[in-house]
């Protein structure tokens, strides 16, 4: 009864927050753009047929054509939209469940309930967990719908985006979460968990210089810590990977025409395809294994001094 | 087979309950209080005396640094016994996108009251507060006073053994008050305990069997309302006309002469009577005489005196059980 009670709260939080509206509203705008997207037989139409396109031989229907839409959905779309620009907007939305939770005449009357701390908390952790979760299933469902109606393109590995989505968000939120029990403030846990956010793509990052670039490899020592400490914060680049490989969407690179990334040394760019064909290569279960359990300390961090507080 | 711990006659007994911040601020010393069942309690005190510290212990709010003692016969934060608490916390907020009768579900629903339940007690709590006509409005759009009847309409929606009650009349307007006096005597009735927090020492005096006065985290004064005030410290004789001619004999009994009044310290019937025929034989015509019993503002006060006067003043000791 207290889990459904606490969720059926947080749902009514969502809808009564303008944030919640502002995503769904991106979402119907997206898929309504995607839908103004025709392919027909020889090339696309744009703004509902307002203006053609002849694509000559290539064909969006064919296997390149569907790795392309998928690449589409996942690399611009979900990645963007929802991967950056969600992700911020649902950190901002949310940051504030437990500082409010937590203020003075809110907090006493919940506590004072027969829930336990740790119930409580998990319970309003969850909670900022179901609203993302209804904003991607809106983003990725609507998106899926419009692919699989409008232009025949059904990619069912790309509903998948749903929960590494629903993943991508709890490894900043869980740093959210730390930094709004700890201080209370809802400014600080925002602009902490993304600086956060920017710094879980360091060390991944360092990494992946040294390997596009061997002269730097004479840093080993440097290069192997760079290493070490990748597999220590969540992997947030990684989740884009796996959505991408899970739709069938192929490497980056297959977006663009041969010959359209112009100025690139060859042996560079051989080299970054080749790394990113490896990071395609990724395990799932170690990469996420590994955030998931930094999130958990983190989490456990927050739900300790969330127990141990005098309200 | 009986829970030896459920057998007490003790509605809140609690024992030794201490509370430091940090290294050195020390809220609460070692408190003793007990509440039968079924009385209204009091506690009163000045600002910073740990009197909302005590109550928040008592709700599993704020933690204590040590406490014994059972509540509902049952250690503080028994889950099965806080369901069967209500709690009026003081300044609560409730989420300002439900409207009043979602509050009442949602908190009764967090206390394992069942849905059935909870509609028939939403319905008479609202009807009872005068908060019927509000009940499907926003709590956003609540004035303070409606707040604080949706407070205590939710402090009751378990029908609870036990209600603890933080400066319950709060920004309510006289009627509200009354209307408030009148259910916290409808809960003694019904054998509901009512612990009361609140500095309006008339609103208690009102209400209250029992009292304990907190200062300085130790109760310095704690017993029957009726035998802490059971003594008349003054009576005040008014009369009208000359009373120069009966001055002196007045004074010479121990009163203080003003115009028109007599002001006789103490409860020595025989003076109060002397006093009366002096003035009558005077040829004055007696108005009133009215005894001036002691009040809680009283007790607080000499409380406070005695206090500032011993550093560390002894606990108050425990009573029998009723």
């Amino acid at each position: 009864m207290q889990f459904w009670t606490l969720i059926v709260d947080s749902f009514r939080e969502s809808l009564d927050r303008k944030i919640f509206w502002v995503l769904a509203g991106i979402s119907v705008l997206v898929a309504l753009a995607m839908l103004s997207v025709g392919i027909e037989e020889h090339g696309m139409s744009f703004m509902f047929g307002m203006w053609e396109v002849e694509t000559g031989r290539y064909s969006p229907l064919s296997g390149l054509g569907r790795a392309n839409v998928a690449g589409l959905l996942v690399y611009i779309l979900m990645s963007f939209f929802l991967g950056w620009i969600g992700v911020i907007l649902m950190v901002i939305a949310t940051a504030d469940v437990f500082p409010r939770v937590m203020e003075h005449g809110a907090v006493d009357v919940l506590i004072s309930k027969p829930l336990s701390r740790p119930m409580l908390f998990m319970y309003k952790y969850a909670a900022s967990m179901v609203f993302v979760l209804i904003q991607a299933t809106l983003f990725v469902g609507l998106t899926f719908l419009v692919c699989g109606l409008r232009w025949g393109v059904w990619l069912p590995g790309y509903l998948l985006s749903i929960p590494l989505l629903v993943l991508l968000f709890s490894y900043v939120y869980c740093v959210t979460v730390l930094v709004g029990v700890k201080t209370g403030s809802t400014i600080a846990s925002i602009l902490i968990s993304l600086g956060a956010w920017m710094l879980f793509t360091v060390p991944v990052t360092a990494v992946q210089t040294f390997e596009t670039y061997p002269t730097l490899m004479k840093q080993e020592r440097v290069y192997h810590a760079a290493r070490v400490l990748s597999w220590i914060p969540p992997k947030t680049s990684d989740i884009q990977i796996f959505a991408a490989k899970w739709a069938g969407a192929g490497s980056a690179f297959d977006l663009f025409p041969k010959g359209a990334i112009k100025g690139a040394d060859a042996n560079q760019m051989g080299r970054a395809r080749e790394m990113d064909e490896r990071e395609m290569q990724k395990s799932p279960l170690m990469s996420i294994g590994s955030s998931v359990l930094f999130e958990a300390v983190v989490v456990l961090l927050a739900m300790v001094s969330f127990c141990r507080r005098d309200y | 087979m009986v829970d030896i711990t459920e057998m007490t006659n003790w509605g809140v007994d609690l024992i030794d309950v201490r509370k430091t911040y940090g290294r050195s601020i020390h809220a609460l010393r070692g408190v003793n209080i007990q509440v039968g069942r079924g009385e209204i309690f009091g506690l009163l005190g000045p600002n910073g005396a740990g009197k909302s510290t005590l109550v928040k212990i008592m709700m599993t709010v704020v933690r204590p640094t040590h406490a014994l003692g059972t509540i509902l016969g049952r250690p503080i934060g028994h889950h099965g016994k806080l369901a069967r608490t209500g709690y009026l916390p003081e300044n609560h907020r409730f989420p300002g996108y439900l409207t009043g009768n979602q509050v009442l579900h949602h908190f009764a629903a967090l206390a394992h009251v069942p849905g059935a339940v909870r509609k028939k007690n939403a319905g008479r709590l609202l009807d009872r507060l005068g908060m019927t006509k509000w009940a499907d409005t926003r709590v956003s759009k609540y004035s303070k006073g409606m707040l604080q009847r949706l407070g205590i309409a939710q402090a009751l929606m378990n029908a609870p053994e036990l209600v603890v009650l933080d400066e319950p009349t709060d920004g309510l307007d006289p009627m509200g008050r009354r209307d408030v006096r009148e259910l916290l005597v409808e809960l003694k009735e019904s054998g509901t305990t009512v612990f009361l927090n609140s500095h309006l020492l008339s609103e208690l005096e009102m209400v209250c069997d029992r009292v304990s006065i907190l200062i300085d985290g130790l109760v310095a004064r704690q017993g029957r309302l009726a035998d802490l005030t059971d003594q008349t410290v003054e009576y005040r004789i008014s009369y009208t006309g000359n009373a120069a001619a009966v001055r002196g004999k007045l004074v010479a009994l121990g009163a203080t002469v003003d115009e028109g009044e007599a002001i006789l310290a103490g409860c020595e019937a025989d003076k109060v009577n002397h006093a009366i025929d002096l003035i009558r034989a005077a040829g004055l015509m007696i108005d009133s005489v009215i005894p001036k019993r002691v009040s809680l503002e009283d007790i607080l006060a000499e409380a406070l005196a005695d206090r500032s006067g011993s550093a560390d003043a002894a606990p108050v000791a425990r009573p029998v059980s009723p």
